[in-house]
């Protein structure tokens, strides 16, 4: 019983789900969805970089969205429903953390956007995005950030074919994966690279 | 004439983000998409002719 819990056993995808996460004749369809997320991240990361108080004024912007969120109003609900979500944001606060956060989530958010647009490691970017979209639902903040994060987690599930018809139709076969190294570590796929 | 041709590849996804970053100052959210979009695909298909090109050379 017990050795079935360790049994060395590969359990294979479906074809259908293969299909859309591993075929590059749906790359076109990642085109849009890709170009689409990182399209509203690099709006999203521009605008604080160019200006809104986020780096160019000590993060007050940032400031003073942290201080909204984390009041607990009289009545109706508070802005983060989780208590140690708001300790963190509290503690951030207490600390000032908010006069270099906001240049990481300025940066962080056209990194993200500029590589998603140009599908360079399409997966790490839609990784990254989602877990900003995640801390601002987690922050009480919906706008558009439940559908990029469908479409980050997509990507992630689709990060082979994501970015077919961007960089890493180029970057993943020389890069290879952490399990098969890529043409620039191996030399027999070195041979094979160009075709 | 290999550096050549991964040189023109990586100016033409380097332009691509150039421009992405350009069409966000223009900070036209709809109308700025598109030329990105054309620009991606433009890039890709000059990526796909320097693979050719280093292919067939056999460099």
């Amino acid at each position: 019983m017990i050795d079935r819990l360790f049994e060395r056993r590969e359990l294979h995808d479906p074809n259908w789900f293969r299909f859309l996460f591993g075929n590059a004749v749906l790359a076109p369809l990642w085109l849009l969805a890709r170009t689409y997320t990182g399209w509203q991240w690099l709006q999203s990361g521009w605008g604080k970089v160019r200006g809104d108080g986020w780096i160019d004024n000590d993060g007050v912007s940032l400031q003073t969205f942290w201080n909204r969120i984390v009041q607990i109003p009289e009545t109706g609900q508070p802005a983060i429903r989780y208590d140690w979500y708001r300790d963190f944001i509290q503690y951030m606060l207490d600390h000032e953390w908010y006069e270099w956060f906001a240049w990481v989530i300025a940066f962080g958010e056209v990194s993200v956007g500029v590589a998603l647009i140009i599908g360079a490691f399409t997966g790490v970017a839609a990784f990254f995005g989602a877990t900003m979209n995640f801390n601002f639902m987690l922050a009480g903040s919906a706008s558009t950030n439940p559908v990029l994060f469908v479409l980050a987690v997509l990507m992630i599930l689709g990060w082979k074919v994501a970015g077919y018809i961007g960089v890493d139709r180029w970057l993943l076969p020389a890069l290879g994966t952490p399990w098969e190294p890529g043409a620039l570590f191996s030399p027999r796929e070195r041979r094979e690279y160009a075709t | 004439m290999r550096v050549g041709l991964v040189l023109l590849g990586v100016i033409a996804w380097a332009g691509v983000a150039a421009l992405a970053i350009g069409m966000a100052e223009w900070d036209e959210p709809v109308w700025g998409y598109f030329p990105i979009l054309i620009a991606v695909i433009a890039a890709w298909a000059i990526g796909e002719f320097v693979s050719r090109e280093i292919s067939e050379r056999g460099e």
